[in-house]
């Protein structure tokens, strides 16, 4: 494969997703390089979910072309969903199974099989070695959202595509999943995340895309995004004591109205 | 570059099936749901047996058995896993759509085997009613074709409405409905009715039963329609359930 396209694992061009007569996604673009964090920032219904849904394959786009490591989304969905692993923002396991079961599931239809002692040892990294026998639906939100990770990574996938995965969780578990979010990225793995957190924006994400009504409207590294926008007068207008911040930027750029 | 592994489709099915057959399993609610009708006929209906004859009472039994699978077990399990996100959350994983719905028609096939072993085995023993081996095997295959046109009709409902509470409602009252027209028409006088009836969802799988019990006996011109009426069934109800079915309550 060409040194070219090894640069990016996912490469994202003239998306559009509609519903009925609603457009959700409008020509989006951007690529997300290998050992890279991308977030995705936007108000409520700017277009995230339907981004992701589309390059997970759940929804088929009117137009654009989307290729995940080497393979595009609408020709090789296999073979694309298979080099990537997804959490969604609502995502649901069966509530009659366990832990162990769900994890025997996920790890079978990923193709790769987990052993008693390869369960029992990944449960204990997730800090749930007790709760191995306990149905999906008697865990906590946060233990949730633990078990949900470990099944988007369970494949060793070259793409994890993380739908707010911090949302709902206490500082510590949310301080614990960066850990496990830059675990990934270590090992040359790329990262799309979606979040409304602008500290977890700076904190973790590498470069980060703005979208609003289903466009991007910019894409940087979190500091050059208030390098470059620190003296917009809209940015200036809602900062607050007078230091330029990456949530000014983001109301700044996408206006201070909230979202039906 | 690493190599992406596509899991074999049959290990992925054999996955799926193991933790389908485990939602079952625990799920025995239904389960109990699709055994208790059907084992109510058999014990209420002992006297009746030398009027409408043995085949009649075990075919009513399983017949009315097919509609709990069909409609309890697949339609009310598929509306709710649709409503959870839990079939998203599959449709990530590098698995074909096919895969995921063989599995869980699959799981009913096994609840289909249960119940007609069961009814096979209480007719007997309860009721008396002894059939042919030839009887039993036919009889088994004729209630995988009858289940079919429930299970079909319960994509139908599946495709066409969304909501899962919508759903669970149509879904009990369309199966109290033909549990009741299964009961009582045996009883019917009017003949334009029974006619209806005979012909329906319900009399078709009904009639192909007891014909299948007695094979070289009552399997006449009658089942043959049956069997015709039953595969129309299937063609409409599954292609109107399956070309509709979305994937995503939202
Ligand atoms: N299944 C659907 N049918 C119709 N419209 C939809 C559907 N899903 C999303 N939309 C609409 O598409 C737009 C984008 O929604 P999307 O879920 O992608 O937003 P989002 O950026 O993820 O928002 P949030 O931050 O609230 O999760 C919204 O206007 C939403 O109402
Ligand atoms: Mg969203």
């Amino acid at each position: 494969m060409a040194v070219e396209q090894d640069k990016y694992i996912l490469k994202v061009e003239g998306l559009h997703v509609n519903y009925g007569n609603v457009v959700a996604v409008n020509n989006v673009g951007f690529d997300v390089l290998q050992g890279e964090i991308f977030g995705l920032l936007g108000p409520n219904g700017a277009g995230k979910t339907s981004t992701l849904s589309a390059i997970e394959g759940l929804i088929k786009f009117k137009e654009g072309t989307i290729i995940v490591n080497g393979q595009s989304v609408s020709e090789k969905p296999l073979h694309a969903r298979a080099s990537m692993g997804v959490q969604l923002q609502s995502t649901s396991f069966q509530p009659e199974l366990n832990v162990v079961q769900i994890l025997q599931l996920f790890s079978g239809i990923y193709g790769v099989p987990m052993s008693k002692d390869k369960i029992k040892d990944t449960l204990k990294d997730i800090g749930l070695e007790d709760a191995s026998a306990k149905k999906f639906s008697q865990l906590s939100g946060g233990q949730q959202q633990r078990v949900s990770l470990v099944i988007a990574t369970i494949h060793n996938p070259r793409l994890v595509l993380l739908d707010e995965p911090t949302t709902g969780l206490d500082p510590q578990a949310r301080r614990q999943l960066w850990g496990r979010i830059e675990a990934i990225r270590e090992r040359g793995h790329a990262v799309l995340l979606t979040t409304h957190s602008m500290e977890e924006a700076e904190s973790v994400c590498d470069r980060i895309a703005i979208i609003d009504h289903g466009r991007v409207i910019a894409v940087d590294t979190p500091q050059a995004l208030i390098d470059k926008h620190r003296d917009d007068p809209e940015v200036i207008a809602v900062s607050r004591r007078g230091k330029i911040t990456l949530e000014d930027v983001f109301i700044g750029l996408t206006g201070s109205a909230v979202r039906a | 570059m690493e190599e992406t592994i596509i899991p074999k489709t049959s290990t992925v099915f054999a996955t799926l099936f193991r933790a389908d057959m485990a939602t079952l399993i625990s799920n025995r609610r239904s389960a109990i749901i699709s055994l208790f009708v059907p084992l109510i006929v058999l014990f209420t209906w002992k006297g009746l047996i030398k009027h409408v004859g043995g085949p009649t009472v075990l075919a009513t039994a399983i017949a009315i058995g097919l509609i709990a699978i069909g409609l309890m077990g697949y339609t009310l399990s598929v509306a709710r896993d649709r409503d959870k996100g839990i079939f998203q959350r599959l449709r990530v994983a590098p698995v074909p759509t096919w895969v995921i719905m063989t599995s869980r028609i699959c799981v009913q096939l096994v609840m289909i085997a249960v119940l007609t072993l069961v009814v096979f085995i209480v007719g007997y023993q309860y009721d008396g009613v002894l059939l042919a081996p030839l009887g039993y095997v036919i009889t088994f295959f004729i209630a995988i074709l009858g289940a079919t046109v429930y299970l079909s009709l319960g994509q139908l409902i599946v495709g066409l409405i969304k909501g899962f509470e919508t759903i669970n409602a149509v879904t009990r009252i369309t199966y109290i409905a033909l549990m009741m027209v299964g009961m009582f028409s045996t009883f019917f006088e009017n003949q334009q009715l029974k006619e209806v009836v005979r012909f329906s969802p319900y009399g078709c799988v009904k009639m192909m039963l007891a014909a299948s019990m007695e094979p070289s006996k009552a399997w006449a011109h009658d089942a043959n329609i049956a069997v015709l009426c039953s595969l129309g069934y299937i063609v409409v109800f599954a292609g109107i359930g399956i070309k509709n079915f979305q994937w995503s309550s939202k």
